[in-house]
């Protein structure tokens, strides 16, 4: 059904690219409404919320105690998952998680690990026998379109709020996570001719293809994945990279950096 | 595991395993490895071990999964459990599933799916021994066992990673490269340089990318040329062989290979992709194929840019209602224009022109001079019917439009009319084609010497295959068994 829908919408949407503009309105650059909320799950370590546009996406970090692995037994572990709750979207269904939800989930994942955003050495308990284990659990609560610049935001935000719980585990005084990275993913939905930040459902439905760079503060880039069928152009993926670089750092400028600064 | 080098590339700039920065590991290719796929193809890339079976089209199921207008595309990525220094657990990780979905996507773009509509082609892709670059060894491989299986595919995918060690950026890293370098940097293109795949991780700057790129673009070269002397190799058919059959039934095949035509050949050499390709058909080459062959690697593009500019004009037209016709005129004159080899491409038109007088006739327009060659034509059809669903959403959609989208049916059926014209009129050319196509299929591993006919069947297996297929499978099997 929807990709029914999806073929309809598809003239409109191309038409109103053709003429430089978006169905609500938006620049090619702009994004949706961005809010972001943070510490709003008391039982969770760390948490955050998203509202983009109607897109609503929450993060909750745990924390467990666990072995590290054995190629790196002084490093703490991160674990990311997405779930694409049934309650997000009607195509969605209850059941183990989709190609999709696993290939955010790894975006997110890499976005986070690559930039080394973590200090995970700090996770450290005892070298070879215990570690923190940092469980980044991604809930989608209602897809509206970009869900992965909304999670790739929310993760990064639950972190920097998240508090390692050392006293529960009588390890002395509860410390922030120690963070060094600020990691932003911005998604570009090629359509037609042109790029799109912050895709709306509609605009991803019908888009070629998608592509997904996450940065890190130094205009580095830590993570890119291409989704979506149709091809890319290099001149594409260099015009990508520099407009992601340039979103990524406005979002850090805006949402991020006071965050670390209230730790 | 073995511990981290001091220095993954040492003083004289040469990497661990005796490689420059801009070289990929020895890579040998097999073809045609399993008897009951398809196709399949047996790769190996440096250590890297991978096993491609390619099977289908075929009925899809579950009957749920089928589409109505494609075929689906099923790739699957597995490593087997002993492929790697600690035991994978079998079945389907995280990681593999998401390998498969952008593997699949990688090869979406140049899979001809509409034209097998309701069926399965499914890839699967065994990892016997990894050691870094599993996902574009997979894919190479399977670019190879999609052709080996006959899919009709508009060209062949090469992937090639790069990354970042001791700082360099290098090509293809290998394992230890991999598991110590500080980035990673998958990237599978199409013939055209257009990127299907892209994957990242790491810390990787912008210039860093555009110089990784530009070291990509060189190892994918590298790999397309292996691909094509493996599917050459594979499916030359001695010269002689094809004369003879084609002399029986044929006076057109005839004429073109006993008649050399060295002022094509020589034209031909002027477009860039079939520069070497000419050079090696040397004093044999005969000018239909030669001129074909180029066609088919360089027109497609084309189309597609004309169809997606089509398809912009259809919304341009529905904005200001004006004249369709006038508009999709214009709309070749620009794709015709921007087209950077538009200029070798009129070379050849002409040489084709010359050559396939009774496909040519009295046409004037530009589509029709490509309808000459039955490559081409079938890519006429596709976008005939590319057309007419859009034509149908648009008719369904914009009930207010009715007479536009009715004036596109017409065109359409015009068009439509045409291709049937020529199909009869190129019926003569269309006997020799699948032989050459099908005939590889029963001689599977006969490594022919006659590297000169060879030149062309890659790209014939892959333009043709479709045509011949859509129009008589069982036909074109029978046929293979005969010559047998």
């Amino acid at each position: 059904m929807s990709e029914i829908i999806a073929t309809l919408k598809k003239d409109y949407i191309y038409s109103l690219m053709v003429k430089g503009k978006r169905q609500d309105w938006r620049g090619f650059k702009d994004f949706r409404e961005l809010k972001l909320e943070t510490n709003i799950i008391s039982k969770a370590e760390g948490s955050a919320k998203v509202t983009l546009g109607n897109t609503q996406v929450l993060v909750g970090v745990k924390l467990q105690k666990g072995t590290p692995f054995p190629d790196s037994q002084d490093e703490g572990v991160i674990i990311t998952n997405l779930e694409l709750n049934p309650i997000a979207s009607p195509e969605y269904e209850p059941g183990p998680p989709r190609e999709e939800a696993i290939e955010m989930a790894r975006v997110v994942d890499r976005g986070i690990r690559e930039s080394g955003a973590i200090d995970i050495k700090k996770l450290c308990i005892t070298v070879g026998e215990s570690v923190w284990i940092v469980f980044i659990d991604v809930h989608i609560l209602n897809n509206d379109g970009n869900i992965i610049d909304a999670s790739c935001l929310a993760a990064i935000a639950a972190l920097m709020t998240t508090v390692v719980p050392n006293e529960q585990q009588g390890l002395g005084e509860n410390v922030p996570l120690a963070m060094k990275e600020m990691p932003v993913g911005i998604t570009l939905a090629k359509v037609g001719s042109k790029l799109m930040v912050d895709p709306s459902l509609d605009e991803e439905a019908v888009c070629e293809t998608k592509l997904t760079i996450v940065s890190s503060s130094d205009g580095s880039v830590a993570g890119m994945q291409k989704m979506g069928s149709a091809p890319l152009s290099e001149a594409e993926l260099f015009e990508a990279i520099d407009l992601a670089l340039e979103k990524a750092a406005e979002i850090r400028e805006l949402y991020l950096k006071g965050l670390a600064k209230s730790e | 595991m073995s511990d981290k080098p001091d220095k993954l590339i040492t003083d004289d700039g040469l990497r661990l395993d005796g490689r420059r920065a801009d070289e990929i590991r020895p890579m040998k290719i097999e073809i045609g490895v399993l008897s009951r796929a398809d196709g399949s193809c047996y790769l190996e890339w440096g250590r890297n071990k991978i096993l491609v079976g390619v099977f289908g089209p075929r009925e899809a199921h579950p009957r749920r999964s089928q589409r109505a207008d494609s075929a689906v595309i099923r790739y699957r990525y597995n490593m087997a459990s002993f492929s790697v220094e600690d035991r994978a657990r079998p079945g389907p990780s995280r990681r593999s599933i998401e390998i498969s979905k952008v593997s699949r996507e990688a090869f979406e773009p140049v899979i001809m799916a509409e034209l097998f509509p309701k069926t399965a082609i499914d890839i699967f892709v065994e990892v016997l021994q990894a050691d870094a670059g599993t996902r574009t060894a997979a894919i190479n491989a399977s670019s190879i066992a999609l052709a080996d299986a006959g899919i009709p595919m508009k060209g062949l995918i090469t992937s090639c990673a790069f990354g970042k060690v001791d700082g360099q950026i290098v090509l293809d890293l290998n394992k230890d490269e991999d598991n110590y370098g500080d980035a990673d940097f998958p990237v599978a293109m199409t013939q055209d340089g257009e990127i299907t795949l892209v994957q990242m991780d790491g810390h990787l700057t912008p210039e860093e990318i555009k110089k990784g790129m530009e070291l990509v673009k060189k190892g994918c070269k590298e790999i397309l040329e292996i691909q094509q002397a493996v599917l050459r190799k594979k499916f030359a058919t001695p010269v002689e062989d094809t004369e003879e059959e084609a002399a029986g039934t044929e006076k057109e095949g005839e004429k073109e290979e006993s008649v050399p035509a060295p002022e094509a050949v020589q034209e031909a050499a002027v477009v860039e992709e079939a520069v070497k390709e000419t050079e090696e058909l040397g004093a044999e080459a005969s000018e239909e194929p030669s001129a074909a062959d180029v066609l088919s690697s360089e027109v497609i593009p084309d189309f597609d840019e004309e169809l997606d500019e089509e398809i912009e004009e259809e919304f341009e037209a529905e904005e200001f209602e004006a004249e369709e016709e006038d508009e999709d005129l214009e709309d070749e004159d620009e794709a015709e224009e921007e087209e950077f080899e538009a200029e070798s491409e009129d070379d050849l038109e002409d040489d084709l022109e010359d050559d396939l007088e009774e496909a040519l006739e009295d046409e004037d327009e530009f589509e029709a001079s490509f309808e000459g060659t039955p490559e081409l034509k079938e890519f006429d059809e596709i976008e005939a019917r590319l057309e007419k669903e859009s034509v149908s959403i648009e008719a369904e959609e914009e009930i207010g439009l009715e007479p536009e989208a009715e004036e596109f049916v017409e065109e359409e059926s015009s068009l439509e009319e045409e291709s049937e014209v020529e199909e009869t009129e190129a019926a003569s050319e269309e006997t020799i084609e699948p032989e050459t196509e099908v005939e590889p299929k029963v001689e599977t591993g006969e490594a022919s010497t006659e590297a000169v006919e060879a030149e062309e069947e890659p790209e014939e297996e892959k333009s043709e295959g479709p045509w011949k297929v859509v129009k008589d499978p069982s036909e074109a099997g029978n046929r293979g068994e005969k010559d047998e």
